[in-house]
């Protein structure tokens, strides 16, 4: 077994006090993986990772990258410690230029790092490179979440962290971005990513975790869980589950 | 009609726009509309005055430099000037904007503004008297300069003065890291902070920046009209009006509007009535509002 990059444990979490979103859910990314966090709507997905990321406040639980303790570390100081997120939406600076989404996230590079680095994203990802003095808000969507996984990347992240990256976009789109999720790995990039497609997530991902009513209640190969009936059923959202399975009344919690 | 209103407007014009600059930049940066930013020009400038007359009580009488009405005793004095404003506003905003920022209401913060504006103005009323005082009572002979214009050393110093440092600060916001993250925080407050700007360290640049402009405006109102503890406040609609008029969050803009009301103000003091110059800006406030709300430079959100 390849060394740990993330491990969160038992994480509890909310944007208010004592209504807890996430209840209690468990992780654990290796080294140049991609792990999907799969779940019906409402279960909490969104809010994990971006608790993670620093972004919703954590209760209870610990979160660890590299063996280090990151637990609620404020936002801004993520990427210095190895944790490159990206949200959903709005996730590029609309009226400044590729170049300078590009740039502004540098910040923790040394200054003579940043236009080679620069260079590199655009070797990576030639359509920014093409557009590097378009406003960023002219690019399409497929673009833009291009940029914003640049954005991230340029900072030489431990892991990647990305919110529902084919949220959205056309099929033609979600195909290319999974694509490029893959060659990203490829190049040694560890992932995390939550997915509401879970067929396309499943297809790229090594492994994954679903997430009913904010805690972690199966976890596999992402080729095999696809053919789980449990998954399915949890995942489709057929059928209400049982309190007993969850270890939860119905609650419906939010996003 | 003389042409005279352009020199007059360019150098009120200076003045607004060095001041909607930070109006500018804390609108769109902190999210509301500083009320107090008309009183950290009164204090800068009363300031530079203290440092004025702190230098001529050490030094003795300081000759000024060749044709202009002040020596170096100003300059110095402007530097520390701009540093005690800068000062004034992080401490400010420390003991109260950035509390009530905390809590998530703007109009709340605006309100805490115009209190403090008010507080602000009485304090230098009590300690300075409400009498305007001057940098310098000399009288500089404006020099004709062609199609009935005439413009004194002190005049043209402070224009250059004002095109360095609207120039500086373009530079600094296009060109620099400091810049481009004020730019990132103006535009998605939450993803700044997700690609690791220190959004505290931002506010704080943006205070100083903004303030220590503010000063530079009011020691040019000081040099060229005349110091009182109004002086701050009889600004801010001008300059909320050139703010407003550039497009919020557009440093260009703001400087470029507040060209556009001085001319414009001292354009119609002298074709309709000195009484009316106030009533200039809110003319062009309301047309920008109803016209283009955006502004000159302003961009819609997207």
């Amino acid at each position: 077994m390849s060394e740990t990059v993330l491990d969160v444990r038992d994480l509890e979490a909310g944007y208010e006090p004592g209504v807890p979103i996430v209840r209690g859910a468990s992780i654990t990314v290796r080294k140049s993986e991609i792990v999907v966090v799969l779940g019906p709507n409402g279960a909490g997905k969104s809010s994990f990772i971006k608790a993670i990321a620093g972004l919703v406040p954590i209760t209870r639980g610990t979160v660890l990258l590299d063996g280090k303790d990151i637990t609620a570390a404020p936002a801004h100081t993520m990427v210095r410690l190895g944790l490159a997120f990206v949200p959903q939406t709005e996730n590029i600076f609309p009226l400044m230029s590729v170049e300078d989404n590009l740039r502004v996230a540098c910040g923790i590079l040394e200054r003579r790092e940043a236009p080679a680095r620069i260079e590199e994203m655009y070797a990576m990802f030639p359509d920014l490179a093409r557009q590097r003095r378009a406003a960023a808000g002219n690019l399409s969507g497929g673009q833009r979440q291009m940029l914003a996984v640049a954005r991230a990347l340029i900072v030489h992240p431990k892991l990647l962290v990305l919110d529902e990256p084919s949220a959205g976009l056309s099929p033609k789109f979600v195909s290319m971005v999974f694509e490029m999720l893959a060659g990203i790995r490829k190049a040694g990039v560890t992932i995390l990513l939550v997915e509401q497609n879970a067929k396309a997530a499943l297809a790229t991902g090594d492994r994954a975790y679903v997430l009913v009513e904010g805690k972690d209640s199966h976890e596999g190969v992402a080729s095999e869980l696809w053919n789980d009936p449990v998954v399915a059923e949890l995942y489709l959202g057929q059928r209400p589950l049982s309190a007993e399975k969850t270890g939860h009344a119905e609650k419906g919690g939010a996003a | 009609m003389s042409l005279q209103f352009v020199v007059d407007g360019l150098l009120t014009g200076s003045m607004i726009g060095l001041g909607a600059i930070g109006v500018t930049l804390t609108y769109s940066i902190l999210r509301f509309s500083n009320f107090a930013h008309g009183d950290f020009m009164a204090w800068g400038t009363y300031a530079t005055l203290a440092v004025v007359s702190a230098i001529g009580a050490t030094f003795g009488k300081v000759a000024p430099i060749a044709p202009l009405s002040f020596g170096w005793p100003l300059l110095v004095a402007l530097v520390v000037g701009m540093a005690f404003t800068a000062l004034l506003a992080l401490l400010l905003d420390k003991v109260l904007f950035s509390r009530l920022r905390a809590q998530g209401q703007a109009i709340i913060v605006v309100m805490a503004s115009f209190g403090a504006s008010m507080a602000l103005r009485s304090l230098l009323e009590f300690s300075f008297t409400s009498r305007p005082t001057y940098f310098s009572r000399a009288i500089q002979i404006a020099m004709p300069v062609g199609f009935g214009i005439r413009i004194t050393p002190d005049q043209i110093a402070l224009l250059l003065l004002t095109a360095l440092l609207v120039l500086g600060v373009h530079l600094l916001m296009t060109r620099t890291q400091i810049g481009r993250s004020m730019q990132a925080l103006s535009q998605n407050a939450a993803l700044a902070r997700i690609v690791g700007i220190d959004v505290a360290g931002v506010v704080r640049v943006t205070w100083i920046l903004g303030a220590a402009l503010a000063c530079v405006a009011g020691v040019m109102i000081g040099i060229l009209v005349q110091i009182r503890p109004f002086m701050g406040f009889d600004m801010l609609l001008p300059m909320f009006a050139a703010a407003i008029l550039g497009g919020i969050g557009s440093i260009p803009g703001a400087v470029l509007g507040g060209l556009i009301i001085g001319i414009a103000e001292a354009g119609a003091v002298q074709l309709i009535g000195a009484e009316w110059r106030a009533a200039v800006s809110f003319i062009i406030l309301m047309a920008v509002l109803f016209v283009r709300p955006i502004g000159l430079f302003g961009v819609r959100e997207r």
